[in-house]
C-alpha cells in the first residue's frame, strides 16, 4: 500500500490508556495499604490477624453487590435496589433457616431464584416501559424495602441455624485461614471477568453501554441484554444477602437498606474505575475498592472518629470518586 | 466476501419512494437506480432528502410508499441488519464506533466469532486476525486492539468501510464523507473507492463539492425538495447544469429587495476573525437598516462565525465592534445589553421553552426589568408586554396564556423574534429564520425584518434557502469552508450566482 493514513498521532496511546486502568488499581492498593499501615501505627490491634480477617470479610458483601453494580453501570445504567434485595434475602432467609429449618443447599438457590424475580422486574421497568434506571430502580428500592418489613413484621433475626452459621464461617479449605464467603466472592469475580471479557453477553453489555442504537443496529437485542443485567443483579444481591445472613447471623428490617449498601456499592464501583456514563468497566477495581472502603470504614472506628460522622464521610467518598472518574473520562 | 459476489450483482433499484417526517414531505415518488460498479453520486442543497433517501436504502427508516429492488428482487428492509443481510452497507455521516471497545471489536460488532460449546468463548485471536486484514486491505495502518476513541474521523470511516467488506456488503453508500475530512484524506478515501468500484461494488456517494463530484462520480442524481431533478452520466458533467438543477426551482416568492445602499457608520464591525480549523479570516461590516444575508451549507461555518461574533463560542483571533466598542471579549449579557442579539437556529433548543405560556416566553429576556422593588413580579406589565408581543408580531394563538409548544412553527418563531426584540437592540443576527415555517408566514416573518429593518436595525440573516436571501437581502456573504468566498451586491443576487458561490464553484 502506497498510500496508508499514519497511526494515532500518538502511537503509544494504546499503551498509555492500559497503564492508565492499571494505575487505578495499583493507586487503590498502595492506598489500601496506606490506610492501614497508617492506623496500624496508631493503634496496633488494627493489623492483628482477625481484624484484617474481619476487614477482608466485612469487603465481601460489598464486593459482590459491587460487582452486579458495575454491571449495571457499564449498560449505562444504576440499580438502587440491591440493598433492599440484599435485606429481603437476608431477612427471610434468616427467617426460615430457624423457623423451618431449611438447609443452607435449599436455600442458595431459592435466594437467587428470589433475587432474579426482583431483578427481572428491574428489567422489565428498565428495557419494555422504559422507565429511567434511577427513577424504575429507586421505585422498587421503596417496594422491595417494604416487602422486607411486612415480611418480617416486626420479628428480627438473632441467630441462624448451625448449617447456616457453618456455612458463613467455616474454612472450605482445611488448613488455610479463608473463608467461605471470600472463595464466593473469588469464584463470582473470575466468573464475571470471563463472562465480561470472553463471552458475547459480556461484550454485548459493554456495546449498549457505549452507544445503545449503534448496538440495536448492529442487531443485538438491547432489551434481553438490559433484562438479563438486571436479573443477575438481583440474583446477586439477594446471594451476598445470604451470605450476610450466615456470616454476621442478624438481619433486621433495615439490613441492606440502612447501611445505604446501594451508594457503597456504585461507590466501589466507580473509585475502581468504571465510568458512570456506562461502556467501560473494571471488576478488579470493584473488588479492590470494595476491600478500601471496608478498610477506610473500620479505620473510622479504630480512631473512635463518632459514627454520626459515618455516612457523611461515605457521601464525601462518593462524590470524590465520581468527579475524579469524570475528569479521568475527560482526559481519555 | 466470496459468497457475497456470488451472492448478487448488485443492481439496487428504489422505485417511487415516499417519505414524511410528521408534516414534513422528505421525498416525493423518488427513483433511483445504483448500478454496480459505478459510484453514483447524490447532490442536492440541505433537506433536499439525499441521507433520508440513502437511510431508506440502508434500512435504517422505512418508506411511506414506494419499493426497493435488488437485482429484481423486491426487498423489505426493517432495520439496519435486514439490509446487511441483503449485502447494503451504509457509512454514516457521523461514524458510530463505540469509542470505548477495540477497533477489532467494533469491526464485529453484533457477530463476534466463538470457539467451543459450552461456554462459548470469543475467538478474540479470529477477531484480531481478520480485523487487522481488513484494514490493511484499505491502506489504514492502525493497531486493532487500540481503543476506537484514538481513532481520527478519516480513520473511522475506513473503520466503517471495512466493517461493510467483513460483512460480505457489496453495496456501500457513503452519507457525505468528505465535509471533515483533509484534502489529503479525502485522496485516501477516493482510493479505496475506486479499488471497490473496480471490484465490482456499488457504491452511493453524497457530497456538495463540485470538485469531488466531478472526480469521482459515474453518474449524478440531483435532488430538490424530495424530488429528483436531474439525472446526468459522466460525460454529460456540467456544473452550470448540475447548479441549476440544484437550485433552479420557480420561486415561491416572487420578491425581490428593492435595491438600496443603506448608509451611515457601520454598527457592526468583524476583522479577521478566525477560529481554525472552523473558520479564519472573516472581515465584514453591517450598517444600519442593511440587511445582510449569510449563504453557504450547513457546516460551512456560517453559525459558528455567527456565534463567535455574539461571544457564545471562543474565537483564536480578530476583532468584534459594536458602534464603535469593542466587544471582541464582552460576556454574553453585556454584548445583549450593548445591543447585539443572536435568534438561534433551533428555536425549540435556544429560543423558546416549549411548555411555557407564551407571556412567560414573551417576558423571559427582561424578568429583570419586571421585578419592582419587593422582589415581586409585575403581572400588571408582564401581561400587558405580552399582549403588546402578540398584537405587533401578529402571533395567532388562543392567548397569551397558551402554551408555545402548541402554536405552528411561524407563530412560535414571531413569539422568539417578540422576545429578543422587546430588548430594543441594534442589531439582529437571525439563524435560518423560517426553517420549518409554513409558506404563508415565512411571508410574514419577512414583512416583521423588513419593518425592523426600515426602523434602522441593522439585521444579519443566515439561511440555506436561496429565495430567502434573494427576497430579503441587500447583500449577500457566501461562506465556503469557512472563509467568505464571495459578496454579492443588489442586482447580482441571483440564485444561479448564490449557488454557485456557496457550492464552492466560484461566481464568475
Amino acid at each position: 500500500m502506497s498510500t496508508t493514513i499514519a497511526a494515532t498521532p500518538e502511537p503509544n496511546q494504546r499503551a498509555k490508556s492500559r497503564q492508565r486502568r492499571e494505575l487505578r488499581e495499583v493507586t487503590l492498593l498502595v492506598a489500601t495499604f496506606v490506610v492501614i499501615f497508617g492506623v496500624g501505627l496508631l493503634r496496633p490491634s488494627f493489623m492483628s490477624f482477625s481484624n484484617l480477617e474481619f476487614m477482608v470479610l466485612s469487603s465481601v458483601v460489598l464486593g459482590l453487590v459491587g460487582i452486579s453494580q458495575t454491571f449495571v453501570i457499564m449498560t449505562r445504567g444504576i440499580d438502587l435496589s440491591v440493598s433492599a434485595v440484599l435485606g429481603l434475602s437476608a431477612m427471610v432467609f434468616g427467617l426460615l433457616s430457624t423457623t423451618s429449618n431449611m438447609p443452607v443447599w435449599q436455600a442458595l438457590p431459592l435466594c437467587m431464584v428470589m433475587g432474579a424475580v426482583l431483578g427481572c422486574f428491574n428489567g422489565v421497568l428498565v428495557a419494555w416501559a422504559k422507565i429511567p434506571p434511577i427513577i424504575a430502580t429507586l421505585g422498587t428500592y421503596s417496594l422491595y424495602g417494604g416487602l422486607t418489613f411486612i415480611y418480617s413484621n416486626g420479628l428480627q433475626v438473632d441467630q441462624v441455624s448451625q448449617d447456616f452459621a457453618n456455612f458463613g464461617n467455616a474454612n472450605l479449605v482445611p488448613g488455610l485461614p479463608v473463608p467461605t464467603p471470600v472463595i464466593a466472592l473469588l469464584i463470582v469475580s473470575i466468573l464475571a471477568w470471563f463472562v465480561l471479557n470472553h463471552m458475547k453477553f459480556g461484550r454485548t453489555i459493554l456495546a449498549i453501554g457505549n452507544n445503545a442504537s449503534a448496538a440495536y443496529n448492529a442487531g443485538i437485542s438491547v432489551r434481553r441484554t438490559l433484562l438479563g443485567v438486571y436479573t443477575i443483579s438481583g440474583a446477586l444481591a439477594a446471594f451476598s444477602g445470604l451470605i450476610f445472613v450466615a456470616y454476621t447471623g442478624s438481619a433486621t428490617a433495615t439490613t441492606g437498606t440502612g447501611d445505604h449498601v446501594e451508594l457503597q456499592s456504585i461507590a466501589v464501583a466507580l473509585i475502581g474505575g468504571t465510568a458512570i456514563a456506562g461502556g467501560r468497566g473494571n471488576l478488579a477495581g470493584t473488588v479492590i475498592g470494595s476491600v478500601f472502603l471496608s478498610v477506610v470504614i473500620t479505620a473510622l472506628v479504630f480512631l473512635q472518629v463518632p459514627a454520626i460522622w459515618y455516612s457523611a464521610g461515605e457521601g464525601a467518598m462518593i462524590l470524590i470518586a465520581v468527579t475524579l472518574g469524570a475528569r479521568h473520562g475527560a482526559k481519555s | 466476501m466470496q459468497d457475497a459476489i456470488s451472492r448478487a450483482t448488485g443492481l439496487l433499484t428504489a422505485t417511487e419512494i415516499d417519505k414524511r417526517f410528521g408534516a414534513n414531505r422528505v421525498l416525493r415518488s423518488v427513483s433511483l437506480t445504483l448500478a454496480p460498479g459505478e459510484v453514483h453520486t447524490l447532490m442536492g442543497e440541505n433537506g433536499a432528502g439525499k441521507s433520508t433517501l440513502f437511510r431508506i436504502l440502508a434500512g435504517i427508516h422505512q418508506p411511506d410508499a414506494g419499493q426497493i429492488n435488488l437485482d429484481g428482487t423486491l426487498l423489505e428492509l426493517r432495520n439496519p441488519c435486514a439490509a446487511y443481510d441483503q449485502g447494503i452497507y451504509l457509512v454514516p455521516q457521523e461514524p458510530a464506533l463505540l469509542k470505548e471497545l477495540s477497533v477489532a471489536e467494533n469491526m464485529f460488532l453484533g457477530m463476534l466469532p466463538t470457539r467451543g460449546r459450552f461456554p462459548a468463548r470469543i475467538d478474540w485471536k479470529t477477531i484480531r486476525t481478520k480485523a487487522q486484514d481488513a484494514l490493511s486491505t484499505l491502506g489504514l495502518d492502525v493497531d486493532v486492539r487500540d481503543d476506537a476513541k484514538h481513532l481520527s474521523i478519516a480513520q473511522q470511516q475506513l473503520v466503517e468501510c471495512a466493517k461493510a467488506l467483513l460483512r460480505g456488503c457489496r453495496i456501500i453508500l457513503f452519507d457525505e464523507p468528505t465535509s471533515p475530512l483533509t484534502s489529503r484524506e479525502v485522496g485516501i478515501l477516493f482510493g479505496n473507492m475506486r479499488r471497490l468500484r473496480e471490484q465490482g461494488c456499488t457504491l452511493g456517494f453524497i457530497s456538495h463539492r463540485m470538485d469531488e463530484v466531478t472526480e469521482i462520480s459515474d453518474r449524478v442524481s440531483v435532488l430538490r425538495d424530495g424530488a429528483v431533478t436531474d439525472e446526468v452520466d459522466r460525460d454529460g458533467f456540467d456544473r452550470a447544469r448540475l447548479v441549476r438543477a440544484m437550485v433552479g426551482r420557480e420561486l415561491i416568492f416572487d420578491r425581490k429587495r428593492a435595491h438600496r445602499t443603506p448608509k451611515g457608520e457601520p454598527v457592526l464591525s468583524v476583522r479577521g476573525l478566525a477560529h481554525e480549523p472552523v473558520f479564519s479570516g472573516v472581515d465584514f461590516d453591517v450598517r444600519p437598516g442593511e440587511i445582510l444575508g449569510f449563504s453557504g451549507l450547513i457546516g460551512a461555518g456560517r453559525t459558528e462565525i455567527a456565534e463567535a461574533v455574539c461571544g457564545l463560542r471562543t474565537k483564536s483571533a480578530g476583532t468584534v465592534t459594536l458602534s464603535g466598542k469593542d466587544i471582541t471579549a464582552a460576556s454574553i449579557g453585556d454584548i445583549i445589553a450593548a445591543g447585539l442579539v443572536y435568534v438561534p437556529e433551533d428555536r425549540a433548543r435556544h429560543g423558546v421553552i416549549l411548555p411555557m405560556s407564551i407571556r412567560d416566553n414573551a417576558t423571559a429576556g427582561q424578568i429583570g426589568r419586571l421585578q419592582r422593588k419587593s422582589g415581586i413580579l409585575n403581572r400588571k406589565r408582564e401581561v400587558e408586554i405580552a399582549t403588546d408581543t402578540l398584537a405587533r408580531y401578529g402571533v395567532r394563538a388562543r392567548g397569551i396564556d397558551q402554551p408555545v409548544g402548541q402554536l405552528s412553527g411561524g407563530n412560535q418563531q414571531k413569539v422568539v423574534f417578540g422576545k429578543w426584540m422587546s430588548t430594543n437592540p441594534k442589531i439582529a443576527i437571525l439563524d435560518e429564520p423560517t426553517r420549518g415555517v409554513d409558506v404563508g408566514a415565512k411571508d410574514e416573518i419577512y414583512k416583521l425584518i423588513e419593518e425592523l429593518s426600515a426602523k434602522g436595525m441593522a439585521i444579519i440573516v443566515i439561511s440555506s434557502e436561496l429565495e430567502e436571501l434573494i427576497a430579503l437581502c441587500d447583500r449577500v456573504i457566501a461562506i465556503y469552508g469557512g472563509k467568505i468566498a464571495a459578496e454579492l451586491h443588489g442586482t447580482d443576487i441571483t440564485a444561479a450566482r448564490v449557488g454557485a458561490a456557496f457550492l464552492g464553484a466560484g461566481t464568475h
